[in-house]
């Protein structure tokens, strides 16, 4: 089976695109629109990869990850998605453990790319 | 008679003092009333941009994945259709992406992250992405020179949007089978400063619109039927984004003789 993908953003109009594009690229995908529910799949089932949009209904993004490391569920890589091409922001999410910032929106070649760098 | 006439002054004196004080007052309520709408403007141009900004996200998403052939093969012509709908997208996307840029430097949120690089590597880079928009219009896009210039400390990214504006503009308003080039040169009164040219071939802009141009939502044709769209911020932005970096950018220019645009910028200013 391909590797778990969990994608995180508050619009759904994103996360089925997203959901889309990694299920025709094989990977295994679950979907979240808010902290609690990030949280909830996290602790489920072991995360390869967690894409994960900064501003949610409930809470900052980058809180995901503090309550996943606090129960010792961190997906193997965190790929942090803004809309602002921002350093602060940029050293905000890389200081919280993303591996990567990604500056929405992304052509899908090089998100598939930034996915299969992660998981290798 | 004197004293009379003097108690009428006094009197008229006070009054208009009044009148004045009651004007200063009306004007710094209009004043403030003015500044709390503009605000209120540049927060409805920030959201709704950022709310237009994701929907569109997923379409070109959407459509990019139809058009790699991920969800089946497409034949020729369904490719063709769908690769329309992604670059319609991105260019709707870069222009929601300006007026973004414009609000945050209208709100005074644009700070510089400077650091040392080559101007010349920036232009190149620019030059490569705009390669084919230029190709589709036979537009060839050279740099002059530049090879000996020392390397500029300054903002790379914001610097990079200055030049992808005025390329881009260029490239807009050049007919087909004109030239663009990138010139580059220290200020001949001022060594440490570094004056990059952005020349083409096109329709040019009289001297009574090289003020105008500059400003925010100035569009030498503005109608309606204009052949060319965009948001007239481009160069409101790249004005900014220069004097940003304490430079100065202009036009030289006649109607029907082509534009150069120059920009002018401290090679390597004071670290602090
Ligand atoms: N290279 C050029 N040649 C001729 N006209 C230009 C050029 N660059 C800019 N202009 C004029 O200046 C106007 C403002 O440019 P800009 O601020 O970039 O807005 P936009 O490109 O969205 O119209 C343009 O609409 C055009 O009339
Ligand atoms: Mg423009």
């Amino acid at each position: 089976m391909g590797a778990r993908i969990l994608v995180v953003d508050d619009s759904t109009l994103v996360t089925d695109a997203f959901e889309i594009l990694f299920r025709a690229a094989g990977y295994d995908v679950t979907t979240a629109g808010t902290v609690a529910e990030a949280v909830g799949h996290g602790r489920a089932s072991s995360i390869d990869i967690m894409l994960l949009d900064l501003s949610l209904p409930d809470g900052d993004g980058l809180e995901v990850l503090e309550m996943l490391e606090a129960n010792g569920r961190l997906p193997r890589a965190t790929l942090a998605m803004t809309g602002h091409d921002d350093p602060k922001i940029r050293q905000r999410c890389l200081d919280a453990g993303c591996a990567d910032v990604l500056l929405k929106p992304l052509p899908i070649g090089e998100i598939l790319r930034h996915i299969e760098r992660h998981l290798a | 008679m004197t004293t009379m006439s003097h108690k009428v002054d006094h009197a008229d004196t006070a009054q208009r003092l009044k009148s004045l004080e009651l004007q200063a007052k009306e004007a710094q309520t209009t004043i403030e009333e003015l500044n709390a709408r503009d605000a209120l403007k540049t927060q409805f141009l920030s959201n709704i941009s950022h709310d237009l900004r994701t929907p569109l996200a997923a379409i070109i998403t959407h459509a990019e994945v139809l058009r790699d052939g991920m969800l089946g093969d497409l034949n020729e012509k369904q490719r063709e259709s769908v690769t329309g709908i992604v670059s319609g997208g991105q260019q709707l996307l870069d222009m929601i992406d300006e007026i973004l840029t414009y609000v945050r430097g209208a709100g005074d949120q644009l700070t510089l992250t400077r650091t040392e690089f080559s101007m010349i590597e920036l232009v190149d880079q620019v030059r490569m992405l705009n390669q084919a928009l230029a190709a589709k219009k036979k537009l060839t896009i050279e740099r002059l020179n530049g090879d000996d210039l020392p390397p500029v400390y300054a903002d790379r990214d914001k610097l990079k949007h200055v030049l992808g504006n005025l390329i881009g503009n260029a490239i807009k308003f050049t007919p087909e089978g004109g030239r663009i080039w990138i010139r580059m040169s220290r200020y001949a009164q001022d060594a440490d400063q570094l004056v990059v040219e952005v020349g083409d071939t096109g329709r040019g802009i009289a001297a009574e619109n090289h003020e105008l141009v500059f400003q925010e939502f100035a569009q030498v044709d503005a109608s309606p039927s204009r052949p060319h769209h965009g948001t007239g911020l481009g160069l409101a932005i790249a004005r900014k984004l220069v004097e940003l970096h304490e430079g100065t950018i202009w036009v030289e220019s006649e109607l029907g003789k082509g534009s150069r645009f120059f920009f002018r910028i401290p090679l390597n200013p004071a670290r602090g």
